[in-house]
């Protein structure tokens, strides 16, 4: 406490502080400003999908499933009509007409996708065939018309559930976005049509989807945050007046909350990070703990102030600022280091970005703290109120001082009975923690009195459910969808899919064929079946196409009749439930499916989910284990002894084990919005902990070792300013708890609960512990302020050290939870779009030993044509070579020879000509006809991977991989007996690569350079191979690189190569 | 030109080639001319008669190439060709010795209506054979080098209007119609490679004075035109051909006849349907490829006295059968077996029935390619009879290419390869290109 002020550096700094104020304050000011000028780029992002990292498998095949069928997240539109005829009354079936073309009128809708009873169609059978018609045509006008097309829906067994309810009291109107980038607006105006729609009585209308959600879930955050934030910095700001009957040290505190809150935000926009709906709780976390620095500095000034009432303003707050940089810059690390472990062990980018800039603003909060405020402190002329100085006295009736008081007397006269308590709190804590439930479904985050809650709940129980799977098969070639043997796989999948809970329907090509076999077969139920052969399936489709449009079928099935889509519908979006369905799936898959001629893969937005939510349990618990090993690292260096380091811990691990047991009790899930909790619990409640410890050891020294009377001096100073902290925290977090938005609320709650109880055991059980077991760092001689800076220094040093090394020791990147495989990392590079089609020039130069060049110039076209590739190129220059061209297809499967022509123009004709070996030159270049053919790409069916581990190439961060050919016969084929590859991490292409041959010398490097995009593709335009053996270089240069421009079919026939260019 | 001495000459070039390939050439890019482009050939052979070492030929050929794309589906393509020769060994066409112009090709290529076409003075290559023309009979060859020179170079190109219809991706048929009575060049007598052969030319009794008569050449554009057509596909991996032509074969009949003055000789060009096809596949490392063909009015020279004109017609079936193999790195080997049998064979034919030649080639690339070692053996097997063309070929750099090679005519002087063996000659060339 009576630190003296004396010549060290701390206290020159501090003393140059206080001698220019204004310049520190301007100066302060001044770098806020220009932080904040970032704020604006500040971008929102409420998509689900922002919660998966953009190259997760899931989500990339998600994207592919939604290119080939079209299928997204869409809205949906539900009339519902308990009345006597259902909705088959001519009032509601106009109704869904009416909506039908509103819905149709917007923007953003995809006409082509919207889908009702207005839109779909009958198909029954005539003397002539199939007779495929609009149920809507027209639309019915009476009841008898109602109640035929009632008839009509019944005999179709697809419909039942899907667009119309079974017991017919419901229908859906289902529409899909083009852009869902601006769902927000899209969901306004549909609400709009809503509001505006001609209802007879009994119709209810409403909206759900997560099309909706999404376009909701913007404005409902929005509006949350509007109101919290300013609710929470006022609640704050009364705490602090209240707490020091004074005005200057609430506005000191509120400039600190906007330097943290505001500058974190600006340096997120600089980033380029979203906003997403997590971000939300950030200004409030932020909020609160940005102004315990302030309370506790202030509540020392107004001590100091107290006993020495003359000293000059500026020596006081010089050493307050002396007594207290510890324990601020303490905390600060402490939290600091509470929230980097939720940034190393999420696995999700928003909660990644979350605890890294929480970290970010509890850094510039101290350091506000540090060097603004005691500037600020002599500007405002602090002085103690009188009120203040009576709540110090022992004794004192002010109900603060009689709380803290008795806490004080609780914790001298019965400490062992709260050391019990606490440690059987802490037993069913840990019981608990293992019966913890992870779940989280997305329309929970909406309160049950939001519209959109009420209408998926509606809708989820009169239809088949709001909630999505896709099961995308596919077959080994075109056409393969007709062979009965495949659509009997896919009715199969379906029933047994059907089967499992929560599944309440399925729609995919094989209902229409069953129904179009029916109706071509008298209409009897028993004829609702597959047609027999091949055959028969594709005259139905040609029938249906006779009477109908064939793009009817674009979601269910692709135009080779190659790839189909079976859509699940569950009836609920919680994790829980849903997992069952996705793992009964996926083993389903792989033992039916999953062979030569045909697989299937699990997509959709449940998938998705499923995906991101399984390993979040995981996750959390790892957050929790390293959040806590930092800090404790941090406090046994900060107090110089480990033991004192787990001391700290106590209160924290006390509150959050006192969590787990609430949320058991409360049935609170883990979910995406609580799993966070346990960081932040840590990073606040461990400053109650470092507080009490702090100045008890110094108390205890001061005294001379006597536990008892420091307990006596500690409670009426630190222990009331540890209380005003803790009200400020907890009020601050208590507003999350009116949050409408479910998870902060929740999240709100277990915080308010995890800092409470930190604060109470900081307050009793540490301590009680302390007295109890007089640990010896308690007495340990005090040190000089100077071995006390250079104590610090090290403790910084050594803190940064720890935090670098777990930032390198743990993986940190997005897959951290899934740690790449090598063969994850092939699947990867393979995955990289490389274009349906693409016409390059293509320059070789070719360069022997002795530097001499051969130039050749060459145009080259390439398309695929489903999985085959054709490629063709044409010879320029120079003119003995002019018009020579090479044709080649190539075929997916490795066993199956390409196909080669080449055009001479000496002989004037085509040369049909053998692939030969895949490890040939190619005319004359280092590059084999197998290099030129896999462009970049790997072959899995020859080599096995292996991952060596990362480097940086050229200021690219790469993983390294090794690859050996399976067997000698392969190796001897291809001419290598190992590569070396390194792949760019961000964009997966190889940026380098070396070869063996087979006796393992080195035979050839190849490094690519100008990687750019081209069109949204990345293309490499310089590749240089430089073979060793014959010292020969081949350098390929592609410009004029076009993905866009469409490739005519006949370019890739061997006419075309007769005539040329 | 043929003032300076040869071999200044081949320094003057050289230095030339080697100042103009120092010039960074892919600058100079096609591209700059936005409507097509402007290229070519120079070429300089010297060749050497084994024999006696006298110069067969001192060849410079000046090539150059022209396209202008005239709209976006349009293209006009001209090659030009001058030839000069210091030596008069060879000759030319018509009296001139040393020096030969020619519009080679002239044609329009055309994509019209969904056909494609080519209209002009061009060179169409029907077949799957290398060197030996069953199917490769639409154009005309000059043999003033007899069959010595690229196919390129001494085929004739012939104005012909050729249209390509795509009947889908893996069918295509084509029309040909060839108003164009030129027809094949032969060395001029007393030329290096003027035929002897009795196959070629008849026996004639001695003493009698022989006379040529005046050619009977058809004339009328259409009526004489020759016309033909070709389906061809990729079927189950195999590329076929059906082929058919009607056209006057390009070799003159000698009819002989014997009058009161002497005997009389008079090329005449007969007209026969050819019908034929072709096949090839690959397996592995091996290519397959065939052709047959089967023309129906073929004339044939016999020395049966009973015969009044000494010219019997037949209809000949010809096939060939072609092995490639790339199954070693950097090899290429090919063999052919070529049959021809005639159907109404009669007495005192100047050939067998049926006639039997076997080609074989070898080649081998080195240095990635910049240097061609070949060797290709043509041999009749009824007469043995053949000639081995060997040579390398060293792409110096980009545009220059050094050749060096060897021509060895062997057997009986009655063979059609026979004939030539004092011809036999080693050639040094060089071509530059730009």
């Amino acid at each position: 406490m009576n630190t003296p002020v004396n010549d060290t550096g701390l206290s020159r700094f501090f003393q140059t502080l206080v001698n220019w104020p204004k310049t520190v304050v301007v100066l302060s000011l001044l770098v806020m400003g220009l932080t904040l000028s970032f704020l604006p780029g500040l971008t929102k992002d409420t998509r689900a999908d922002a919660f998966l990292a953009p190259d997760n498998p899931a989500l990339l095949y998600k994207e592919k499933v939604k290119e080939e069928f079209g299928l997204s997240d869409p809205f949906v539109i539900a009339l519902v009509n308990e009345g006597e005829e259902g909705i088959f009354n001519p009032e509601s079936l106009a109704l869904v007409n009416w909506i039908t073309n509103e819905v149709d009128l917007l923007t953003n809708i995809n006409s082509d996708r919207v889908v009702s009873l207005a839109t779909e169609k009958n198909i029954v059978g005539t003397e002539f065939g199939m007779d495929v018609d609009d149920f809507f045509d027209p639309v019915p006008s009476t009841q008898a018309e109602a109640d035929f097309l009632r008839q009509a829906i019944d005999d179709f067994p697809l419909y039942k559930g899907s667009i119309v309810a079974k017991d017919g009291n419901a229908t859906l109107v289902v529409a899909e976005m083009i852009d869902e980038s601006v769902a927000e607006e899209t969901y306004a105006e549909i609400l709009a049509i809503v509001d505006r729609a001609p209802l007879s009585p009994g119709d209810e209308l409403h909206v759900a989807g997560e099309g909706a959600v999404l376009g909701f879930l913007g404005s409902y955050i929005d509006a949350d945050a509007q109101r919290l934030n300013p609710l929470a910095g006022l609640i704050i700001t009364l705490i602090i007046i209240f707490a020091f009957r004074r005005l200057s040290p609430a506005l000191s505190g509120n400039i600190i909350i906007a330097a943290s809150v505001l500058m974190t935000l600006s340096v997120m926009a600089a980033s380029n990070v979203a906003f997403f709906v997590i971000t939300n709780a950030l200004p409030v976390i932020l909020i609160g703990i940005s102004v315990a620095d302030a309370i506790h500095i202030y509540s020392h000034y107004f001590d100091l102030q107290t006993e020495q009432p003359l000293k000059s303003r500026k020596d006081l707050v010089v050493e307050t600022m002396l007594d207290m940089w510890r324990p601020v810059t303490l905390t600060t690390l402490t939290t600091m280091a509470g929230f980097l472990g939720l940034y190393f062990a999420a696995y999700m980018p928003p909660f990644k970005y979350f605890g890294l800039f929480t970290a970010f603003g509890v850094f510039v909060a101290g350091v506000y703290s540090l060097i603004f405020l005691p500037a600020a402190m002599v500007l405002t002329k602090a002085q103690v109120s009188q009120h203040f100085i009576g709540q110090r006295e022992v004794g004192s009736s002010e109900l603060f001082a009689r709380a803290i008081g008795g806490l004080g007397y609780l914790t001298r006269n019965y400490s062992k009975t709260i050391i019990a308590f606490f440690a059987v709190s802490a037993i069913a804590g840990v019981y608990s923690a293992s019966h913890l439930v992870v779940d989280e479904n997305r329309i929970n985050t909406f309160d049950t009195s939001e519209s959109i809650y009420i209408a998926d709940k509606a809708i989820n129980a009169h239809l088949d459910g709001t909630n999505t799977l896709d099961i995308v098969i596919e077959t080994a070639q075109v056409e393969d969808l007709f062979l009965p043997v495949n659509l009997e796989k896919m009715q199969s999948l379906q029933i047994y899919a059907e089967s499992l809970p929560y599944v309440q329907g399925s729609t995919s090509i094989v209902d229409y064929l069953k129904q179009m076999n029916r109706a071509l077969n008298g209409g009897d139920i028993s004829e609702y079946k597959l047609p027999i052969s091949d055959a028969l399936t594709a005259q139905y489709f040609l029938l249906y196409s006779a009477s109908s449009d064939p793009t009817d079928f674009e979601e269910e099935i692709d135009y080779d009749y190659q790839k189909a889509n079976i859509r699940i519908n569950l009836n609920s979006g919680s994790y829980q439930h849903t997992k069952g369905v996705v793992e009964s799936l996926a083993a389903y898959i792989s033992d039916e499916f999953n062979t030569e001629s045909i697989n299937a893969t699990l997509s959709g937005r449940v998938n998705l989910n499923y995906h991101w939510i399984k390993d979040l349990g995981e996750s959390h618990f790892l957050g929790v284990s390293i959040a806590l090993f930092l800090v404790w690292v941090v406090s046994a260096l900060l107090f110089q002894s480990s033991l004192a380091g787990l001391f700290t811990l106590i209160p924290v691990l006390a509150s959050i084990l006192l969590v787990y047991s609430a949320m058991v009790v409360l049935g609170i899930n883990l979910g995406i919005g609580t799993s966070m909790f346990a960081s932040v619990a840590i990073g606040l409640g461990v400053d109650f902990s470092i507080h009490t410890l702090d100045r008890l050891r110094t108390l205890s020294r001061n005294t001379g070792s006597d536990i008892n009377s420091a307990l006596e001096r500690f409670y009426p100073s630190t222990g009331r300013a540890l209380l005003f902290n803790f009200l400020a925290i907890s009020c601050g977090f208590g507003v999350l708890m009116s949050s409408k938005v479910v998870p902060l609320n929740n999240f709100g709650t277990i915080v308010v609960l995890s800092v409470t109880t930190s604060f109470l055991a900081s307050m009793t059980l540490l301590p009680a512990m302390l007295k109890v077991f007089k640990p010896d760092f308690l007495s340990a001689k005090q040190q000089s302020a100077t071995t006390q800076g250079a104590g610090l220094a090290r403790v910084v040093t050594t803190v940064l050290a720890v935090v670098l090394g777990a930032y390198l020791l743990l993986p940190n990147s997005a897959q951290a939870a899934e740690s790449l495989s090598a063969d994850e990392i092939v699947e990867r590079i393979n995955n990289v779009d490389d274009g349906e089609h693409v016409t390059r020039r293509l320059v070789m130069n070719l360069t022997d030993r002795r530097g001499r060049e051969r130039i050749r110039e060459t145009f080259g076209y390439r398309k695929y044509f489903n999985e085959e590739k054709k490629s063709v190129l044409f010879y320029e220059s120079p003119s003995n070579v002019k018009g020579t061209a090479f044709l080649t297809w190539d075929y997916p499967d490795t066993k199956v020879d390409d196909d080669q022509w080449l055009y001479l123009p000496a002989i004037r004709r085509v040369r049909r000509i053998s692939a030969g070996d895949r490890g040939d030159y190619f005319l004359g270049t280092d590059f084999t006809f197998e290099d030129m053919k896999l462009e970049g790409r790997m072959e899995p069916a020859d080599y096995d991977y292996a991952l060596l581990g990362e480097e940086t190439i050229d200021g690219v961060a790469s993983y390294k991989l090794a690859s050996t050919p399976k067997n000698t016969e392969v190796a001897k084929e291809l001419g290598y007996g190992r590569t070396e590859f390194w792949v760019d991490k961000s964009n997966w292409v190889v940026i380098k690569a070396d070869y063996w041959d087979t006796k393992d010398v080195l035979l050839k490097s190849l490094v690519m350079s100008d990687i750019r995009k081209i069109d949204g593709i990345w293309t490499r335009h310089e590749l240089e191979l430089s073979n060793h053996k014959t010292g020969h270089r081949s350098q390929f240069i592609f410009s004029d690189v076009d993905y866009l421009s469409p490739i005519d079919d006949d370019v890739f026939t061997q006419r075309a190569i007769v005539r040329g260019l | 030109m043929y003032f300076l001495p040869r071999l200044s000459l081949i320094l003057l070039v050289t230095v030339i080639a080697l100042l103009l390939s120092s010039v960074s050439w892919a600058q100079f890019s096609l591209r700059d001319f936005s409507n097509g482009g402007f290229s070519g050939t120079v070429d300089q052979q010297w060749a050497l008669r084994t024999d006696d070492g006298a110069t067969q030929k001192f060849q410079t050929t000046f090539e150059p190439r022209m396209e202008v794309d005239i709209t976006d589906s349009t293209r006009l393509t001209a090659i030009a060709r001058v030839r000069a020769d210091t030596e008069s060994n060879l000759g030319f066409a018509g009296s001139r010795t040393h020096l030969d112009t020619e519009l080679r090709e002239f044609y329009l290529d055309a994509d019209w209506g969904g056909l494609y076409w080519r209209l002009g003075k061009q060179q169409i290559v029907w077949g799957q054979a290398d060197g030996l023309r069953i199917l490769d009979v639409i154009n005309p060859q000059e043999f003033r080098e007899f069959i010595l020179p690229k196919f390129e170079d001494s085929r004739i190109p012939l104005w012909i209007a050729n249209v390509e219809i795509p009947i889908s991706d893996d069918w295509t048929a084509q029309l040909l119609i060839i108003p164009d009575q030129t027809y094949a060049d032969l060395a001029r007598p007393g030329t290096s490679f003027s035929m002897r052969s009795p196959q070629v030319i008849p026996e004639m009794p001695s003493g009698l004075p022989v006379k040529f008569e005046q050619e009977k050449r058809p004339g009328r554009t259409f009526k004489d035109a020759d016309a033909g057509a070709r389906l061809s596909a990729f079927v189950g991996g195999w590329d076929v051909s059906l082929n058919y032509l009607y056209h006057y074969q390009d070799h003159a009949v000698l009819f002989r006849q014997v009058t009161e003055t002497g005997i009389e000789l008079t090329p005449s060009y007969e007209r026969t349907h050819l019908v034929g096809g072709s096949f090839s596949n690959v397996f592995g490392d091996t290519t397959f490829r065939s052709e047959v063909g089967y023309s129906s009015d073929r004339f044939f020279l016999t020395n049966d006295n009973a015969d009044n004109d000494g010219v019997f017609s037949t209809g000949e079936f010809s096939y060939v059968l072609g092995i490639d193999y790339q199954g070693w790195r950097d090899w290429f080997v090919s063999g052919q077996l070529f049959q021809s049998i005639l159907s109404d064979p009669t007495h005192d034919m100047t050939r067998d029935k049926s006639e039997t030649s076997a080609t074989f080639l070898l080649r081998r690339y080195f240095m990635n390619e910049s240097l061609k070692a070949e060797s290709l053996l043509i041999q009749n097997l009824n007469r043995s009879d053949g000639v081995l063309q060997t040579s390398m070929e060293y792409e110096w750099s980009t545009n220059i290419t050094l050749t060096l090679g060897a021509d060895i005519f062997f057997g009986s002087c009655a063979g059609l390869f026979g004939q030539f063996e004092e011809e036999s000659r080693i050639t040094f060339g060089t071509e530059f290109s730009f």
